[in-house]
């Protein structure tokens, strides 16, 4: 295995096998992988802050096996940040938190490509900063499907004066969010609401929605999960890499980029990849910052 | 062999008439084992439980429902069903001979044993040898519980066995048997291998359809046809649910949207 030492913020980094090739069809290094993280690391660290991260990690590539580790790895430096967790009736479970780049950076080493996180963060684990409507194609659908449903239920709440913003999945679907940041909200206040809107939109666009899990419903129609809003789920972060093919991003979009970008007719159009994430996010900011600060609260609950 | 019977009867073909008893071939070879209530060890039962109602549903108010969609159901009566049921069977009459070497091990369903009853040892023994002899199978159609089914009987180490096999389309080459070689009444052996002869079919179980379904299938044509399928009524109740604030403003600020779009 071979290993190269680095330094970020004064402490010492053994990084493997930096020349390992994780997305092979496409050609993208665990050097690669590192450089991504490196560069977006301004714009996707407040979205991880005291999250209990999820790892998934591909340590042979994304073509390879992969798995899930909730638990922050026990062989970690000192200075890994943990919080402990109550997990399933009272056992207690250390998880990692992405508190700056020399974690990030850190975590990436381990493979893990994509990063996901609950809707809350470790100090309050029943309270969600944002509620999210997971819009998912079912066979026969696609991603510019799911653009049409993003666009209905965007008015939809914007009616009921909510604010919302979307991101790509970085896979089929499409990922729709409603700051909230309040201390009041709990996951049944989102859970309930996002269900009623789910059903409101597979009443009146039958052919379009469905808010039912089960596949048969699902076919040729984009499924609103709404039941992401719990507090035991987590979702793919924004700005994470996706293991797929290419390094495609969770990407956050303009509403009228998105609009642009759906009006092509292309799906493959609302992919982004790494480089396109990362320049884009140097041009613009962070379009998802809303989710960090921006305060709604619910109307009718 | 002491296996109890399954069956008993006659297997038929031409104006053979032999006593026979059906009996298990295999027994799985499964562990089988009780759910019991761990407080008191007593056994448990299955109910059948309705999630709309959270409750028990008693035996009498269980129809059956044959499903044509999500939540959409062609409701079924038990006459229906047995008005198409098969009579029990009687006899197993061979309808014609095919070569084993036709039918392929995948339209094997389940086998069984057909053994001699009283009065019937002789003749099975002449047939058990004819159809090694010949390598041939008798086809036939047979009643066992509420289904009918094609089976195939065949010779097998000094026996017959009865095998039912799958309605089904594919025929794939099969292997040998082997037939084994016993003493008999050269005159009788002969007329038996004659009318096997005159029974020579190929293995064509197309022709064999599954009666039974074709007439519940018909059925549930004819009642599509005449009147709309029940629903199940979850999809409406979901709808209802949630504040009724929220309800009726999401269904406000939808015919808004509606109307923009």
């Amino acid at each position: 295995m071979s290993r190269t030492f680095v330094e970020i913020a004064g402490k010492r980094l053994s990084l493997s096998n930096l020349e390992k090739d994780l997305y092979p069809s496409y050609g993208f290094t665990k050097a690669h992988i590192l450089e991504y993280y490196r560069r977006i690391a301004p714009f996707i660290l407040p979205h991880l802050k005291d999250r209990a991260l999820t790892l998934k990690r591909y340590p042979d590539g994304v073509e390879k096996e992969y798995f899930f580790e909730k638990r922050c790895p026990s062989h970690r430096p000192d200075w890994v940040k943990t919080a402990e967790l109550r997990h399933n009736e009272g056992e207690k479970m250390k998880v990692c938190l992405i508190n700056n780049l020399e974690m990030l950076i850190w975590v990436e080493n381990l493979a893990s490509l994509e990063l996901h996180v609950p809707l809350a963060r470790t100090g309050s684990p029943e309270t969600p900063d944002s509620m999210v409507f997971d819009l998912d194609p079912g066979d026969g659908a696609d991603i510019l499907d799911c653009a049409k449903v993003a666009f209905i239920l965007r008015d939809l709440l914007s009616k009921l004066k909510l604010m919302s913003y979307v991101k790509t999945s970085g896979k089929k679907g499409l990922h729709v969010y409603v700051p909230l940041n309040r201390k009041e909200t709990t996951f049944e206040d989102t859970k309930k609401f996002s269900k009623v809107v789910a059903e409101v939109m597979q009443k009146n666009y039958p052919d379009l929605v469905t808010a039912k899990m089960a596949k048969e419903y699902r076919k040729a129609k984009v499924f609103i999960n709404w039941a992401q809003n719990d507090s035991k789920k987590t979702m793919v972060c924004v700005y994470s890499l996706r293991a797929r093919e290419k390094p495609i991003v969770s990407c956050p979009l303009e509403w009228k980029e998105l609009e642009r970008l759906a009006g092509q007719g292309a799906p493959e159009k609302l992919q982004v990849l790494h480089s396109e994430a990362v320049s884009r996010a140097e041009k613009q900011g962070d379009l998802f910052r809303a989710l960090l600060v921006k305060k709604q609260k619910f109307p009718y609950l | 062999m002491a296996e109890q019977a399954i069956w008993s009867g006659t297997i038929s073909f031409s104006l053979v008439a032999i006593p026979v008893q059906l009996v298990k071939a295999v027994e799985p070879g499964r562990v089988s084992f009780r759910m019991l209530h761990n407080k008191d060890y007593s056994p448990l039962q299955r109910r059948m439980f309705c999630p709309e109602e959270e409750k028990i549903v008693p035996a009498d108010e269980i129809i059956r429902g044959y499903e044509i969609g999500p939540d959409k159901y062609i409701v079924i009566t038990d006459e229906e069903l047995e008005s198409v049921s098969p009579e029990r069977s009687r006899t197993i009459e061979i309808v014609e001979f095919i070569d084993m070497k036709e039918v392929d091990p995948i339209y094997y369903a389940h086998p069984y044993y057909l053994v001699p009853s009283k009065g019937g040892e002789k003749a099975y023994q002449l047939l058990v040898e004819a159809m090694a002899r010949t390598n041939k199978a008798g086809l036939a159609k047979f009643v066992l519980g509420e289904r009918e089914y094609l089976v195939a009987v065949k010779s097998m180490e000094g026996a017959l066995a009865l095998i039912t096999l799958h309605y089904s389309e594919e025929v794939l080459p099969d292997k040998d048997i082997s037939p084994k070689e016993k003493e008999s009444e050269a005159e009788v052996k002969s007329r038996i291998k004659k009318n096997i002869k005159n029974m020579m079919a190929d293995f064509n179980p197309e022709k064999y359809a599954n009666e039974r379904r074709k007439k519940i299938m018909n059925i549930l044509k004819k009642k599509a046809k005449e009147k709309a399928p029940v629903e199940a009524s979850q999809v409406e109740e979901e709808e209802v649910e949630g504040p009724a604030d929220l309800v009726s403003a999401l269904k406000e600020s939808m015919r808004k949207v509606k109307k923009n779009r």
